[in-house]
């Protein structure tokens, strides 16, 4: 099921085109990654997205509907430039966050708590905001969004200045969301994480959108053919692969001749005898297909 | 379509981050008992001063050429001249000091002498402020001429005051009617004023009639002024704070520019509301406001204004709230943002300006056509209707109110406008092409 769907969305700031004739759909339940460099137009996207500005032409649907503004109370947004009241507490800011998500205050309050909880942060529940460290700020400004529930929420880099065993944390609510059945638009630089935790990505560069799809067909679809062996020993030639690149370690990269399927090529490989610990495609980062997008783009 | 319980979560929030804030509550709390303190050092120096001269006895000298006086001592005249519907008035104000000051009379003491010589040298020696001289044909020519040094001498009209119901104590001595010696002395005992309005009806009158007629509008007037500049500056003050802070992205993801703007009226201006309501109270509870002056006296005043007091003040401060919160949004900084703001608190003090010309004109050319203009209705119908209600109109009352409420929906709109474009902007402060354009685009 689709929960969200951009339409031929195009926005102009003077002379500069933000997005031009945008189009792709967000199915429910995943994590959804959304790709680009600086300046490529996602934070107009989401700002849409989010009814803060207007598009100047296309459609933005949300639950199978035009979007109105009474989704938004369905929909999260932790946005890029973002911040906190610094003189007042953290179960305050919280409690006014949920309930301008149209929770009641007391339930805004308890889930609230329970959110702090859940990141770790129980103990700063009744600390003025500008007490907090940078990744304390970061989790409760998390926690804040997510405590409503949102069907849809938009995370835009939210791990950005987290240590490692806080990056866990954060990538662990995403995925207990993704569980739910609740759908997570990740904004992110970090393409491990998209390899990692998105089923889906969309890669905008100057305002179009370049690259869509499920993550393993993206990277699938953007890899040479090659496969990569871990195998004991010495390994054997094979008429279907063009190449053979080995590290020394015993891991090996196959250049594959034309048609030839990785299937083909571990059939022979095990028929002429080789011992094989690992085999498998030798799929692009998603690194080095943004790069190459990019790049591509610029050229 | 704005959704109240937005409205009603940011000005819960809004409401509750101003009161607790350490600065609102010294000010709240701190203001009346700083304004004591510096009433108190203004007005002690003067208090004791007035209370030294009260207690002080004033000694004037007479030199009776007439016979007419026959003093045989000191002598001081033996009535008070205040009229008992202003006493009482005076009386439940706690305006006592005003009540001895009104009989000074009681305090002067005249002194016969037998010449000029002798009272010239009782000056000289202090001994006396001065004296008076009734020549032989006093009862000819009622001429009566009064000496004293050539220093300041503030009291000498009360004392003249004093020596002249003196005389004509002495004078009527002789008469055997009673009543006729009574009225000479007092011609006036007591006395009301009437007035009769423009649109033929009769009404209380006199000073405190007036004064009330008057201090009821003012008091609106100074109230919605203070209201509209202190919630401004909160108002003013919270948006350059969620510019900073940067949350304004996370509320415009929740709430539209409409809500958010009620929200934030409501919320600081309920406080503001509060901190005023704390000062009245105070001001009540202390005696000195005007609640018990209107209450205790016995003047007719048009209760229907203190009603309309109440939408009139809403409404108006929806409107300026409106339009100073999206001026004041487009600033880059807190300075700028109340520069912007500044013409709407300059304009909101027009009535107040030009009060001289309403109060002798309140149903002149320019008080009728300011009834009508959004900026200037809600003073000028307080005022009109506490002056002289019969000649307002129920549909200029009525049609003020719709002009108000109309204004006032469309300065909301307008408001909320500029504070989405002055939220969403960052860095220097946009320009008029650009605030047009972002209008029509956020329409």
């Amino acid at each position: 099921m689709i929960i969200l769907s951009f339409e031929r969305l195009s926005k102009r700031y003077g002379q500069t085109t933000a997005l031009n004739d945008v189009s792709f759909d967000v199915p429910s339940g995943e994590i959804f990654g959304l790709l680009g460099p600086n300046g490529a137009g996602k934070s107009t996207l989401i700002r849409i997205l989010m009814d803060i500005i207007r598009a100047d032409a296309g459609e933005v649907r949300v639950f199978g509907e035009p979007r109105r503004r009474e989704h938004l109370d369905r929909l999260g947004y932790l946005p890029e430039e973002r911040g906190l009241y610094t003189k007042q507490t953290v179960i305050d800011v919280m409690t006014y966050f949920g309930s301008l998500k149209g929770l009641d205050r007391g339930e805004a309050r308890r889930r609230a708590l329970a959110w702090l909880e859940k990141v770790e942060l129980p103990q700063v529940a009744s600390w003025k905001i500008d007490r907090l460290s940078k990744g304390m700020s970061q989790k409760v400004q998390i926690a804040s969004v997510l405590l409503s529930d949102p069907e849809l929420c938009v995370l835009d880099e939210p791990t950005t200045g987290l240590d490692p065993v806080n990056v866990r944390l954060v990538q662990d609510l995403l995925v207990e969301r993704r569980a739910h059945g609740r759908t997570t638009i990740l904004s992110t630089h970090h393409m491990n994480q998209v390899e990692t935790l998105c089923d889906r990505v969309a890669l905008i560069n100057t305002g179009r959108l370049m690259v869509y799809g499920e993550v393993g067909a993206v990277r699938r679809r953007h890899s040479l053919p090659e496969v990569l062996v871990h195998a004991r020993g010495a390994l054997p030639a094979v008429p279907l692969v063009e190449q053979a690149s080995g590290n020394g370690n015993g891991v090996w990269r196959l250049r594959l001749a034309d048609g030839v399927s990785p299937a083909d090529v571990l059939r022979a490989l095990v028929e002429r005898g080789a011992v094989i610990d690992r085999f498998e495609p030798a799929l692009a980062p998603m690194e080095d297909i943004f790069l190459r997008v990019v790049k591509e783009a610029q050229a | 379509m704005i959704r109240w319980t937005k409205i009603k979560a940011i000005a819960t929030f809004e409401f509750l981050a101003a009161v607790k804030r350490p600065g609102y509550l010294i000010t709240t709390f701190g203001m009346p008992v700083f304004m004591s303190i510096y009433g108190a050092v203004v007005a002690l120096p003067a208090y004791y001063a007035e209370k030294r001269k009260g207690d002080e006895t004033a000694v004037w000298g007479v030199v009776d050429r007439s016979g007419l006086l026959a003093l045989s001592g000191d002598a001081r005249p033996s009535d008070t001249r205040l009229p008992d519907a202003l006493r009482k008035t005076l009386e439940a104000a706690g305006q006592r000091g005003a009540i001895a000051r009104a009989i000074a009379s009681e305090r002067f003491v005249f002194r016969p002498f037998p010449d000029e010589a002798a009272a010239r040298q009782a000056i000289a020696a202090r001994g006396v402020k001065g004296y008076f001289l009734v020549p032989e044909q006093y009862l000819d020519n009622g001429d009566v001429n009064t000496y004293s040094p050539g220093e300041i001498n503030l009291s000498l009209s009360d004392a003249r005051r004093a020596f002249e119901r003196l005389l004509r104590e002495r004078l009527v001595a002789g008469l055997s009617d009673g009543r006729v010696a009574a009225r000479i002395l007092t011609p006036v005992q007591t006395n009301r004023s009437f007035e009769v309005t423009r649109s033929g009806g009769v009404r209380e009158g006199g000073q405190a009639a007036s004064a009330v007629r008057i201090i009821v509008p003012l008091a609106f007037m100074v109230l919605f002024l203070m209201s509209v500049l202190m919630t401004s500056g909160y108002l003013i003050q919270g948006t350059a704070t969620e510019k900073e802070n940067k949350v304004v992205e996370v509320l415009l993801a929740s709430a539209n520019p409409d809500e958010i703007l009620g929200g934030k009226l409501l919320g600081l201006g309920g406080a503001g509301l509060l901190q005023i309501g704390v000062w009245l109270a105070i001001l009540t509870v202390g005696g000195l406001g005007i609640v018990p002056l209107i209450v205790s006296s016995t003047v007719e005043f048009p209760r229907i204004t203190l009603l309309l007091a109440i939408p009139l003040f809403l409404l108006g401060f929806l409107f300026f709230g409106s339009l100073m919160l999206g001026t004041g949004s487009l600033g880059s900084n807190m300075r700028e943002s109340q520069q912007l703001a500044m013409m709407w608190s300059l304009t909101a003090a027009l009535p107040m300006i030009m009060m001289a010309l309403l109060i002798r004109e309140p149903h002149g050319i320019a008080a009728r056509l300011m009834t009508w203009i959004p900026i200037t209705a809600a003073p000028l119908v307080m005022l009109r209707a506490s002056l002289d209600p019969g000649y307002l109109a129920w549909w200029e009352v009525a049609g003020a109110i719709v002009v108000l409420a109309i204004s006032s929906w469309m300065a909301l709109r307008v408001g909320a406008r500029l504070f989405r474009i002055g939220l969403l902007s960052t860095g220097s402060r946009p320009g008029l092409r650009e605030v047009l354009r972002q209008a029509r685009l956020s329409a």
